[in-house]
């Protein structure tokens, strides 16, 4: 491990100046649950670290007339015991809770986990598929951007070096949507996703309306797809239509071989997975137009 | 969909080596408070070891478990073993405990002989006192008794044994004889959950029965089950060490080496079956490496019992299941084609 120095940033703009001072040397530690391998085993050329652990303003969950915002610091742990966001957004607590261990949970953050870009994150799919977007701040104050554009590559995000994730917001249109988070890992406990998928509709008149479908590990990032949702809208949610979607999805993806498991077989998963997830997700929205008749 | 399976695994499995020598020596020594001190080369590797020899000497000498303290692994301080190896700490250091306590339990005897006025084969130790058979009220504390055979005979009560299975060589023409000095025997059955859409394997339930001659300590031997049978499912479904084109290992740590977690181990039912050998220590045998031999098998015939294919190599993971499934609906296809 090479030496570091260590500023704590009190909040968001502190730290935006700290990463002004030591661009591109310095990065971010929040929860440190994959910076302190890094640190440990990779070639990286950091030597200033600006821990925004304390920041003040990026830990609130908060109903905004936008939406619901989380702040990028916000633990998995968090998100898990939020009555807010089992109320509006159930998936990301499944989504949450099948992420590493008790410790990676009450460590690692939602901010983290989207900024470090792997594409099998477990936070990102259901985020993707309600259409969230992300806070940026630099030195020039803060931006929007759709969280699609936040995502580039394998460990890459679109921000400059001097910029931060201050919170991700979930459209208020979004929040009560059904939707549904499945992952498929090589075990149940500590798990990295084979493939993880977030997918979601409304039904009307007996037509699935607004299907969003999210993919993670079955491509460079990420995804949204986009042709199976094209085929679902305006679909009845049919057995017949749902594997349908499923194998349009699996088709758009470009999951990679690997000694984990080979592409055919995550393909196979991608499948089955946005069929069940959809499935699950129509019976809630049944549920959901049942409760409000009565 | 999601199909149930049950299926069945026995084995049996050596405990005692004979074909080389498989010596064990310990020593037990008493002292003037009536604890005792056990000197041993075997090592404590989390399963309970040192806890069944103290029992072992405790039992032969009279006193109780508590009483006994154990002094392990470091050469330079205690007797030769051959090693926490081949499932033999029970059996052969077992062995050597007992036959070391009872050396020192007979000085004891003739300390206490001496005291009580009768012969020493009229005695027996417990309760922590040596007293005559039939008349437990006469009586002398094994503290006092230890105190009396060092100062007054000027012999410590303090005994050294080893124990080696017989050496038995094998025939040199059919290469057949007798390798091991006994064998222990085990059933497993699993049920488990078969995904037949995406190959994934739950296990449900197993249920162990073990002979292991007398468990000594009945809760190390379900421990010992539990954890070869987590080691048995991390074999049949998960463990596997990957190579590149290279020959690089392309797992080298526990992120991409996967074993079972506390998640992936089922609720397991542990029977204990009866059982007395008479080479043994108080007719104890051995448990510890058998408990994983039986559970792949187990639940490889189970998968074939939720939805009928058999897979030939292990780890039987999820992508592997699936693909063995795909294999029997097209041959099927074919079958009906045709």
């Amino acid at each position: 491990m090479r030496p570091f120095q260590v500023y704590v940033a009190k909040d968001s703009e502190h730290a935006v100046s700290l990463l002004c001072e030591h661009a591109p040397r310095a990065v971010i530690l929040a929860g440190g649950t994959d910076l302190l391998v890094d640190l440990k085993h990779g070639s990286k050329p950091w030597d200033v670290i600006v821990d925004i652990s304390r920041a003040e303003d990026l830990n609130a969950i908060t109903l905004t007339g936008e939406g619901l915002a989380i702040g990028a610091r916000v633990t998995h742990t968090d998100i898990m015991r939020s009555p807010v966001i089992r109320e509006s957004a159930p998936a990301l607590i499944d989504a949450a809770h099948s992420i590493g261990a008790v410790q990676t949970r009450n460590l690692g953050t939602i901010g983290g986990n989207l900024m470090t870009c792997v594409p099998s994150m477990d936070s990102g799919p259901a985020l993707l598929a309600l259409d969230a977007g992300v806070t940026i701040r630099g030195p020039e104050g803060l931006r929007r951007l759709p969280l699609a554009e936040l995502f580039v590559g394998p460990r890459k995000t679109s921000l400059a070096p001097t910029e931060i994730l201050v919170d991700i917001v979930i459209p208020k249109h979004n929040l009560g949507k059904p939707l549904v988070f499945l992952k498929f890992g090589l075990r149940k406990g500590q798990a990295l996703a084979l493939v993880n998928v977030a997918a979601g509709c409304r039904l009307n008149g007996g037509k699935v309306w607004e299907p969003t479908i999210a993919l993670g590990a079955v491509a460079p990032t990420v995804i949204r797809a986009q042709a199976a949702e094209a085929y679902l809208a305006g679909r009845a949610p049919s057995e017949q239509n749902l594997s349908e979607t499923g194998r349009i999805a699996a088709q758009e993806a470009k999951p990679i071989s690997d000694f984990r498991a080979s592409a055919d077989y995550r393909r196979d998963l991608i499948a089955v997975l946005v069929a069940r997830a959809l499935r699950q997700a129509c019976a809630g929205t049944e549920i959901e137009q049942a409760e409000m008749i009565a | 969909m999601k199909r149930r399976g049950r299926g069945i695994g026995c084995m049996w499995y050596p405990i005692g080596f004979t074909v080389a020598a498989n010596p064990s020596a310990a020593t037990v020594k008493v002292n003037e408070d009536g604890t005792a001190t056990l000197l041993t080369g075997t090592v404590e590797t989390g399963q309970g070891a040192l806890t069944v020899l103290a029992q072992i000497a405790a039992q032969a000498l009279g006193i109780a478990t508590d009483d006994v303290h154990v002094v392990s692994a470091d050469t330079d301080a205690t007797p030769m073993d051959t090693g926490a190896i081949a499932s033999r700490t029970t059996y052969v250091t077992g062995n050597a405990v007992r036959l070391a306590a009872e050396n020192a339990r007979t000085i004891l005897f003739e300390a206490a002989a001496d005291l009580l006025r009768v012969k020493p084969g009229q005695l027996e130790a417990k309760d922590r006192k040596i007293q005559v058979k039939g008349y437990p009220q006469r009586c002398v504390d094994i503290a006092d008794i230890a105190g009396h055979a060092q100062t007054k005979l000027g012999q410590p009560p303090i005994g050294t044994a080893s124990w080696n299975p017989p050496t038995v060589a094998m025939d040199p023409e059919t290469g057949q004889g007798q390798p091991f000095s006994t064998y222990v025997y085990a059933t497993q059955i699993a049920e488990v959950d078969v995904d037949d859409e995406t190959g994934e394997v739950e296990i449900v339930r197993i249920v162990a029965a073990h002979d292991c001659g007398t468990a000594i300590n009945p809760m190390l031997v379900e421990g010992q089950v539990e954890g070869g049978i987590a080691m048995g499912i991390g074999y049949a479904l998960q463990e596997e060490i990957l190579f590149d084109d290279k020959g690089r290992q392309v797992n080298p740590n526990l992120t991409n080496y996967i074993m079972p977690t506390s998640l992936d181990v089922p609720d397991i039912d542990v029977s204990i079956v009866s059982n007395t050998d008479p080479t043994g220590p108080f007719g104890a045998k051995g448990v510890g490496e058998p408990t994983s031999v039986p559970t792949a098998a187990a639940i490889l015939n189970a998968i074939h019992d939720a939805v009928g294919v058999r897979v030939h190599s292990l780890p039987a993971t999820a992508e592997k299941v699936l693909a063995a499934i795909k294999a029997k609906r097209a041959a099927e296809q074919r079958q009906i084609a045709g």
